[in-house]
This record gives C-alpha cells, sequence and structure tokens, in this order.
C-alpha cells in the first residue's frame, strides 16, 4: 500500500515538475532587469520553503517523540532532517550562483545568508551527533533535545530579512511584493511539486529507517540465539 | 528570449538538480546495502532453525 | 526558595572543585593568552582597523577560552561515577542546570575580565569609554556562551569523540550571540553608545539569553535521565 503511495506521488510529483519547467522556460516572459537569469527563483525560494517545512516537521517529531518515546517519531525525524538539508544545499547553491551575476559575489555575510548558512551547519551537525551515539535509546533522546535546540534557528532565517538590512533582497511572492501573476503561480505550482517530491523522498527514506531497526533487532535476537 | 546569462542560468539549475541527485543515489546505495544485510540475517536465521 | 538552594550547592560545590585545582581556569587563560599574542603577529593593524576588528577579535577569544571551560562542565563527573550521583541526588534537573551554569559563568567571566585589560595593552585600544554598558554587554554575551556550551556538555558527555563533538555543535550554535556581542563590543569600544542601531543586535541577545536558558531548563533532565 505505502508502495503505491510513493509511486503515486512520485509520478505526480515529476509530472508538475515537468509541466513547471516548461513554463518556466517557454511561457514566462525576461524579467526587466536580470534578463533568463531570474528564472532560477522558481526553485531557489520553494526550496527554501521546503526546507523550513521539513525543519519544522522535524521539530514536532522530536518533541513527540520525547513526550511519547515512540520510536517512529525518531524515524521521523532523522528521514525529515536528511531530505530538508538536501533542499536547503540545493537553496544556498542557486542562491550563491544567482547572488554571483546580480551582485557580484559568490557570498555575503548578511543575515540572511548567515542565518541560512548556521542551519545547514546546525542539522548536518545532528547527523553527525546521530552517528556518534550507538544505543539507539541515547541516540533518540539526545538526537530529539538537539534537533529542538537546532529549531530555533530557523525563525531567525525566516524573518531574517525582515529584522535587518541586508543584501538578500525583500519578500517578492509571499511578503508585500507586486508580482506578475503568471510568475506567481508557477512558483507556487514549483513549491507544490518540492514539497511531493520531500514527501517522497521522506517515505524513502523513513522505510530504510524501519528496515534498519528490524536488521538491528534480528541482529540481536541471532546472537542472542 | 534575452540570452543574458544563460550559461549561469543552466548551471545554476543543474547545481539544484545534482544535489538532490546525490542525495537520491545516497538513498539508493543505502537501499542496497541494507537489503543485503537483511537478506544474510535471515539467511543465518533460517540455517540456524533448520539446523 | 528550595530551588535556589539547590543551584548554590551545586554552584559552590563546582566552583569549589574547580578553584582547588585551578586546571581549567589556568588551560583558559593561558589559551586567551596565547591567542591575542598570535592575532597581534598575524595583523598589523592601524588604530581605527583595531578599534574595527576588536569586537569580533575579543569574542572568539572569548569563545574559545570558554568552551576549555565549558565542556568539562559534565565531562570532569563521569569519573567515580559522579554523574550518576548528580541524576539521583533530590535536586530537579533544572536546579543541576543552574548551579552548573552559574559556576561556569564566574569562571568564563573572570578569565575574560582578566583577558580585556592586556587586550588593552597588547593593542594599544581604549575600551573603558563605556565600561558598564561594555560590563553588561559582556555578562549577556557570556550567560548565552555559558548556557549553551552547559547543555552540550551534558548532551555530549557520554558520547565517544566528545572532545570534538561538542566544539562541532556549540559553535554554530552560537553565532547569533557571538554575532550580536561583537558588533556591540565593537560599537562600544569605538565610544558609540548602546540603542539606536545597536538595538537589534542586543534585542537579540537578549532573546537568545532568554530563549535557551529556558530550554535548557526543561531538557536537563530529559538529556540525562531519559
Amino acid at each position: 500500500m505505502r508502495e503505491k503511495i510513493i509511486y503515486g506521488l512520485g509520478i505526480l510529483a515529476a509530472v508538475l515538475l515537468a509541466r513547471n519547467l516548461y513554463s518556466i522556460f517557454m511561457q514566462l516572459p525576461d524579467e526587466a532587469s536580470q534578463g533568463m537569469i531570474y528564472r532560477i527563483i522558481f526553485f531557489h525560494v520553494p526550496a527554501a520553503i521546503t526546507a523550513m517545512l521539513c525543519a519544522a516537521v522535524a521539530g514536532i517529531a522530536s518533541v513527540s517523540f520525547l513526550v511519547t518515546k515512540n520510536f517512529k517519531y525518531d524515524a521521523v525525524a532523522v528521514a525529515v532532517t536528511e531530505v530538508g538539508l538536501a533542499f536547503l544545499a540545493a537553496n544556498l547553491v542557486t542562491g550563491s550562483i544567482w547572488g554571483r551575476i546580480i551582485w557580484g559575489i559568490w557570498w555575503t555575510w548578511d543575515a540572511r545568508l548567515t542565518s541560512a548558512l548556521v542551519c545547514w551547519l546546525l542539522y548536518a551537525g545532528y547527523l553527525m551527533l546521530r552517528q556518534a551515539i550507538e544505543e539507539p535509546t541515547a541516540r533518540a533522546r539526545i538526537g530529539a533535545v538537539f534537533n529542538i535546540f537546532a529549531f530555533t534557528d530557523v525563525p531567525i532565517v525566516f524573518f531574517s530579512i525582515k529584522w535587518w538590512r541586508t543584501q538578500h533582497p525583500q519578500p517578492v511572492f509571499w511578503g508585500g511584493g507586486s508580482i506578475d501573476p503568471a510568475m506567481y503561480w508557477t512558483a507556487a505550482l514549483n513549491l507544490l511539486a518540492l514539497i511531493l517530491l520531500a514527501v517522497v523522498l521522506t517515505l524513502i527514506r523513513l522505510r530504510q529507517e524501519e528496515v534498519q531497526r528490524e536488521i538491528d533487532s534480528l541482529r540481536r535476537y541471532a546472537h542472542a540465539v | 528570449m534575452d540570452t543574458r546569462n544563460f550559461t549561469f542560468m543552466f548551471y545554476g539549475f543543474l547545481a539544484a538538480w545534482l544535489i538532490l541527485v546525490v542525495y537520491v543515489l545516497s538513498l539508493v546505495s543505502r537501499e542496497r546495502k541494507i537489503t543485503e544485510q537483511l537478506k544474510g540475517l535471515k539467511g543465518m536465521l533460517d540455517y540456524k532453525d533448520h539446523k | 526558595m528550595d530551588f535556589i538552594r539547590q543551584v548554590l550547592v551545586i554552584t559552590r560545590k563546582d566552583l569549589r572543585a574547580e578553584l582547588r585545582t585551578k586546571e581549567a581556569i589556568n588551560a583558559s587563560l593561558a589559551f586567551a593568552l596565547v591567542i591575542l599574542v598570535l592575532f597581534s603577529f598575524a595583523f598589523d593593524p592601524t588604530a581605527d582597523q583595531t578599534r574595527e576588528m576588536s569586537g569580533g577579535l575579543l569574542w572568539i577569544v572569548f569563545a574559545f577560552a570558554g568552551t576549555l571551560v565549558l565542556n568539562r562542565s559534565f565531562a570532569r563527573e563521569l569519573p567515580n561515577d559522579c554523574l550518576d550521583a548528580l541524576v539521583a541526588a533530590p535536586i530537579s534537573g533544572g536546579a543541576l542546570f543552574l548551579g552548573k551554569a552559574l559556576a561556569n559563568f564566574v569562571l568564563v567571566m573572570a578569565v575574560e575580565l582578566v583577558s580585556l585589560p592586556v587586550f588593552g595593552i597588547f593593542y594599544n585600544v581604549h575600551w573603558t569609554s563605556r565600561f558598564w554598558s561594555l560590563l553588561l554587554v559582556l555578562a549577556l554575551g557570556t550567560w548565552g556562551l555559558t548556557v549553551i556550551g552547559t547543555i552540550f556538555s551534558a548532551l555530549t558527555v557520554n558520547i565517544r569523540l566528545r572532545e570534538l563533538m561538542a566544539p562541532l555543535l556549540v559553535y554554530p550554535m552560537l553565532i547569533p550571540a557571538l554575532m550580536s556581542a561583537m558588533q556591540l563590543s565593537m560599537d562600544l569600544i569605538a565610544g558609540k553608545p548602546l540603542g539606536g542601531e545597536n538595538e537589534i543586535w542586543l534585542r537579540l541577545l537578549v532573546a537568545f539569553d532568554v530563549i535557551f536558558t529556558a530550554l535548557s531548563l526543561l531538557l536537563l533532565e530529559t538529556v540525562l535521565v531519559g
């Protein structure tokens, strides 16, 4: 049953992405000052939003684990953090390339970029922390606490362009900018596609995590017998 | 269509997709590793049961 | 009142243990002074440049030297099952955390207050123009540093490669507090007052302290016991 869900969502995501790519390249007009490069926004922004959603889900899963002690929440936390990390990396890299063209610099230490990089470092640290702990209960517990701490950076990333003057531009889509409706809808649809992709990847990783637990328990059983 | 900065945009899209592809590949390799382990363990247990 | 008494018992115990051997505080102080000396060789700044980098340099020194003290916080309880004794003691996790954090705060502040005049001498920087504001920023920044260092020391106490993992996790977590403290210190050493442009950094620092103190008080027991 779950296999079918994964395949179904995967195909839906692929179709949406294909349709969006067509729209991005064939239908939309060029932006006045930036030329072609602005089209990267249709991946840059949705990837950021997807990554932050993944972080939120991981935070909720971590709290749920600490409250209920149910290991399935721990599995969700690690799966969704990994996927979120990949999307955040994509966001940072596309932003950097875009910045090289528009601002002439690959990187700058303004509030938005610094906090986003710190976010990436924190969640990568979470994965490293988990690897350093062998005992599953301790790993889940310590990981959950660290995940809650790491999540405190996410609001900083989100509000950084409102609280400080940043090199990074003000919100274009959701936050008061004016935008051509065709571009708005393409971005929204791409956001949906990326979210579906994230869900598919998380489900796959979640299933792998369950298999890993089965292996661990079988191994313990095999050594006991 | 204005083709200013076409190469860089291409690199940008390529980078985003490459990162996701690398992650998917890591998932695939992990899948292969754990199915192997699972098969090995199950085989070992069956052998012990049948002994 | 019981809570306060418990906190002070832990604080006095930690301070007494540290001050008798003075291991961590000597290492920390020596490290701070060495970094200050090395940096003065690495760059040859003009007076203006020095004032610009003073905030950053000071807080890098404080963060690195402070970590030497903070990492030991829970690690020193490992031999002789002292950690188990603390966990079994009739005090709440919050009291244990606050007690250790206060002791660490005193130690790290001591190192900083010694490093500050040394910094002034080596780099020819006049840092006393806004002394009380600078002291406030020092206290707020050090409290943030201490809270994160203490809770992460507890988090990593039973992990192999603890010496490596704890700093790796602490420094990214500290960046908001460090950035705020650096900006504020740089402005205060240059003679500008708090407020106005600085206010966002001050607010971030205070919010950082409040949020992480609350989180740590709540979660220490979960970290150590489950």
